[in-house]
């Protein structure tokens, strides 16, 4: 009897002492810590950047997924912008071309001097002739005597040698180009055309076909000194 | 008679130093609720005191009295908060009516000796 007495006055004040710090501690809480309303306040605020933070993970996801795309697209771009350096310098005469077209060459006559007979040598007029006829007649290379003619090019005649590129070069006169070659030799063989008119001065022309010839790549500096180009005109 | 109000005693300070020590704490909207259990302990450890000392003291009362009173202080106020009633309010009166009543009789009871 007396034993569960002093068991249940144990039991009971050992339950009154947890209790009483337990609630000292919470009340204590209480005092410095937040007040309700405002945990309601902070709780649903807290509700509010949890949704915001998901739309930003998808936002952020989204992104992600676009910036992949443009990797993956990013050696596309680059192989584009290879293939147009390659056309651009095909179009500037830096490499060596290949292609259908037509060889030219002029020499003069060779023969004992009659009387009356015009005493014509190839003369740079006639290549530029021939150059300025092959161009119109679709020639996409040319090149005379291994010298490539590009956009800057000059042929003209410099003492008793022709100079294209400054570059000295004799006769016999062979030029290349590349194209389509019926459509160049029918340019050049015209009647009354060009070939016509040089041989009666003179100028022992011949045109051949030929299904593949090489055209060198032009081998000098370009130097471009005054020539600038416009920024609204890109 | 002293060994038990030095069992209590010693309970008091054991369930005070356990409680202090916890590491967990009470959330605080169930604050109030334990506060008013503490109140309804307090409650029946008075009314245990002045039943010691009228004589009729009886044992199983004043423990199912103590838990039944924590218990039903605790869930009345909890329901009354469900329900919209201040039934927490009705406690702490009702505890603490009858709390100053016990110490009154229990005071009486000391200067009569």
């Amino acid at each position: 009897m007396n034993k569960t007495l002093y068991v249940s006055i144990t039991l009971v004040s050992l339950v009154m002492g947890l209790m009483m710090a337990l609630q000292f501690r919470t009340a204590g809480r209480v005092d410095s810590g937040v007040p309700y309303d405002r945990v309601q306040l902070l709780t649903t605020e807290l509700k509010q950047l949890e949704k915001e933070y998901a739309n930003l993970l998808i936002e952020a996801s989204d992104l992600e997924e676009k910036v992949a795309k443009a990797e993956k697209g990013r050696p596309e771009a680059s192989q584009a912008v290879f293939d147009e350096l390659v056309k651009v310098r095909q179009l500037a005469g830096m490499t060596k071309l290949e292609g259908p077209g037509v060889e030219v060459n002029l020499a003069p006559i060779r023969r004992e001097p009659e009387q009356g007979d015009n005493l014509f040598t190839v003369r740079d007029e006639d290549l530029l002739r021939v150059v300025n006829e092959l161009r119109a007649s679709g020639a996409e290379a040319l090149a005379i005597n291994g010298q490539r003619i590009i956009s800057t090019s000059e042929i003209r005649l410099a003492g008793s040698f022709i100079d294209i590129n400054l570059t000295r070069i004799s006769p016999p006169y062979s030029v290349l180009a590349i194209g389509s070659a019926d459509q160049l030799e029918s340019g050049l063989l015209i009647k009354g055309g060009l070939v016509d008119t040089m041989r009666d001065w003179g100028v022992s022309v011949t045109v051949t076909k030929k299904p593949s010839l090489v055209i060198p790549a032009y081998n000098h500096r370009i130097h471009l000194e005054y020539a600038k180009p416009l920024k609204e005109a890109q | 008679m002293w060994i038990g109000v030095l069992l209590a005693l010693l309970g008091l300070a054991l369930g005070a130093l356990v409680g202090l020590n916890v590491p967990l704490v009470l959330p605080q909207a169930y604050a109030q609720y334990l506060g008013l259990g503490v109140l309804a302990a307090l409650d029946s450890v008075f009314g245990g005191i002045r039943a010691a000392m009228e004589n009729h003291y009886d044992n199983h009362i004043f423990i199912t009295g103590f838990f039944s009173n924590i218990l039903l202080a605790a869930g009345l106020a909890y329901i009354g908060t469900k329900l919209g009633v201040p039934l927490s309010t009705a406690a702490v009166v009702a505890f603490g009516v009858r709390l100053f009543q016990n110490l009154a009789i229990i005071r009486r009871h000391l200067l009569k000796k």
